[in-house]
């Protein structure tokens, strides 16, 4: 049996490296076909590839998986280490599997496997390997015709998190229901933002966590930043936001981007980035924490920081002649409601594509885009909007019943007549935010156009290696 | 004049885009040139359920549904009694199940609910979930409601009236193809998306039950409505060919046609 297993396991690898190398030869290539083949030969091959890595670290939540794990990576990557990475996002079993599969043979060198993980895959995956650290980013509304209800999401994790007593949790202090499972486990970090000049004392949005997980009192909250993030106690129960081990402070603009402080244990450093909006520093003081928790030098970090770009459509920029052309990926409430909220910029003229689709990876039910805080996108600065993808009618209606103005709102479904309706607006900024998706044939679209346009300001951003 | 809504349970029912019902209700009567009020009241906050003209609850997770049902204890008994009176009251999911007769979980626990409508609700083991289709005879025009449904709990009528019939999809238990309920001026649905975004001759039917009691028959001024009746149709011609085996056409013979073609 046991001789079996070991042979179906030979397989399973040789199979998946031959579909690794094969994809390679494909540009937009496979991120997770090498690794449901492996695991289709043998459904167990995760564990076993999983024991061949020095340590695992893994990052789940709702929002900011990718950008979070590609960012410990980069920074794991600059102190030295070997490192390998689902960055593409690919975060199913099947994408796992293909990263790990991705690391060479080789005897003597040990690599670090960052992991992003889909928070409904995870308790099977974490059924089969023994991760050293797990970030847990925030747990908002997502897809709710898939993972249900977030109480229930928040226990399942409960439950795939009881078979690793000797994984480190970093928890993000701010979110009272993704803090809350830090309780009764030892071995728990937190993570957290002090308040911010855009910190309100009421949240006007749609959110949950709204109430204590423990005794189901609605929780007090001091002030939120976005959301149901904040510094919340329960007026019943003990339960409060646990004081952040590592905490974001003095947060203010900076060059188009953001600076602030990150305290951690034993000292503290200023970081810069680039990067716009509140919930990009919860990226950043995720993937800065868990990289100082693992024994990264806070010296690396300003460094790494300062010139990270997350890539994949998570704030892509693109050059279409003079104008730069932002892709981000939205997906829930919160997200749009960010991701809005931080690219609107008064002082320049801009262009939207909202692109909803409905397909399973998108989240069939998109009722979700009425929760969402559209309100900036009223201001005088924005010359169109159009709405594109299967559920383009359906954006429409949400930005006409959000009161904004008829006739900057269009309608068009196909997303290359969509692109070329957002170039013949007169606006400086063009920004693209879509659902999961349209988020590869939008930015396969983008890429052929920048190259027709012979961009002089190349090469465009890329991802740090 | 003035339309009075009361949003009950803002922060705790809001599962479903429900806030947009709100919005698409207020902004259809602003374009008409009528005042809009909207008071939010939550937990242990008294409510006068005689100063609106529409009470409108959403749908929201079980805990939260939990706590709902206890504040309910108190609520619940004036909103029976505006039901009665006449006050239009809308409720979704969630919502919808908590003003039924009572809730029976998976465990056989029997949690009390309002009793404003002649329906039960029994915990079901898979989520009926997709998008679904109504008709709703009462309706002018013919062109049915469209929206998405995801609920595991499974409701039946003891007597009454369904809101409507289910077209496609799985309505109020998946079997016996009836979906909501109407009470006097009270309906009961699965249905968000928002339930009326695509749906404007509902959120109008709505409207003017809303005011009757008040203003007594009140004629709306005709909207443009060509986007919504478009996606309305679209959304329904494209599900309706997925679900063809269920797929039921209207009965009434005067389909929207669409102003415009969105391709």
């Amino acid at each position: 049996m046991r001789l079996i297993s070991t042979l179906r396991f030979i397989i399973a690898v040789i199979l998946g490296k031959a579909m690794v190398y094969i994809a390679r030869l494909f540009p937009s290539g496979g991120t997770s076909l090498p690794g449901y083949i492996a695991l289709t030969v043998d459904p167990f091959c995760l564990s076993r590839l999983a024991c061949g890595f020095e340590r695992i670290i893994v990052v789940t939540g709702t929002n900011g998986k990718t950008t979070t794990s590609n960012l410990i990576a980069a920074l794991c990557q600059e102190q030295g280490w070997q490192v390998i990475n689902n960055h593409e996002g690919a975060n199913m079993a099947a994408g796992v599997v293909t990263a790990l599969l991705r690391a060479p043979l080789k005897k003597g060198r040990r690599y670090l496997a960052v992991l992003e993980i889909d928070e409904g895959s995870l308790k099977r995956i974490l059924s089969q390997i023994k991760a050293d650290l797990l970030v847990l980013t925030n747990l908002f509304r997502d897809q709710l015709d898939r993972y249900c209800e977030l109480q229930r999401l928040a226990a399942a994790i409960r439950s795939a998190l009881a078979l690793q007593p000797q994984c480190h949790l970093l928890l993000n202090a701010d979110d009272p229901l993704v803090a809350s499972l830090g309780s009764s486990r030892d071995k728990v970090l937190y993570y957290g933002m002090a308040r911010v000049a855009d910190s309100r004392q009421e949240s006007g949005e749609v959110h949950e966590g709204k109430i204590c997980p423990f005794c189901s009192t609605p929780l007090n909250f001091k002030y939120y930043h976005y959301s149901h993030l904040g510094d919340y106690s329960c007026g019943r129960c003990a339960f409060k936001r646990p004081r952040p081990d590592y905490l974001a402070q003095n947060l203010a603009g900076w060059n188009g981007g953001q600076h602030f402080e990150l305290r951690f244990p034993g000292g503290s450093v200023t970081l810069e980035t680039p990067l716009r909006g509140l919930y990009n520093i919860y990226n950043l003081v995720a993937a800065s924490s868990a990289a100082l928790a693992s024994g990264v030098r806070p010296e690396i970090i300003a460094g790494v920081v300062a010139r990270f770009q997350p890539g994949q459509g998570r704030t892509e920029v693109f050059h279409l002649g003079e104008r730069l052309c932002t892709l981000l990926l939205v997906k829930n409430p919160a997200g749009l409601t960010q991701a809005v909220k931080a690219v609107v910029d008064e002082r320049q003229a801009q262009a939207f594509i909202l692109a909803i689709n409905d397909l399973a990876a998108d989240g069939r039910d998109v009722s979700w885009i009425w929760d969402a805080e559209l309100t900036p996108l009223a201001g005088s600065n924005i010359k169109r909007l159009i709405c594109s993808g299967l559920r383009a009618g359906d954006m429409a209606l949400c930005l006409k019943y959000n009161g904004l103005p008829k006739e900057k709102i269009g309608v068009v479904p196909d997303k290359k007549e969509s692109l070329q309706a957002l170039l013949a607006t007169d606006a400086e900024g063009l920004y693209i935010l879509c659902t999961y998706t349209n988020l590869a044939p939008y930015r396969k679209l983008l890429q052929k156009w920048e190259k027709q346009s012979e961009a002089a300001h190349l090469p465009s951003l890329s991802r740090p290696a | 004049m003035k339309l009075r809504i009361c949003h009950l349970y803002p922060d705790l029912l809001n599962l479903y885009g429900d806030r947009g019902n709100i919005l698409i209700l207020a902004q259809r009567a602003r374009w008409r040139g009528w005042e809009v009020e909207v008071d939010y009241r939550s937990l242990g906050e008294r409510i006068d359920p005689f100063a609106y003209d529409l009470i409108f609850l959403g749908g929201g997770p079980d805990q939260e549904q939990g706590v709902v049902s206890e504040d309910l204890k108190i609520k619940g008994p004036l909103l029976l009694e505006a039901a009665e009176a006449g006050v239009a009251i809308l409720s979704i999911c969630g919502g919808y199940q908590l003003l039924g007769h009572f809730y029976r979980s998976a465990r056989g626990e029997v949690f009390p609910g309002v009793g404003l409508f002649p329906v039960y609700t029994e915990a079901g083991a898979k989520r009926l979930r997709g998008n679904i289709a109504v008709e709703l005879g009462f309706l002018p025009g013919g062109a049915p409601v469209v929206g998405f449904e995801n609920h595991s709990g499974r409701t039946y009528l003891e007597g009454g009236e369904p809101l409507g019939r289910v077209l496609y999809g799985y309505g109020n238990n998946g079997l016996d193809g009836t979906e909501g309920v109407r009470y006097r001026r009270a309906l009961g649905t699965y249905l968000h998306g928002p339930l009326l975004a695509k749906n404007p001759h509902l959120a109008d039917y709505i409207l003017k039950l809303a005011l009757e009691r008040r203003h007594g028959q009140v004629e709306l001024e005709p909207l443009d409505d060509a986007l919504e009746m478009t996606v309305n149709r679209q959304v329904y011609l494209r599900f309706g060919r997925k679900n063809f085996l269920k797929f039921r056409r209207p009965r009434s013979s005067s389909p929207n046609k669409p102003a415009f073609s969105l391709r």
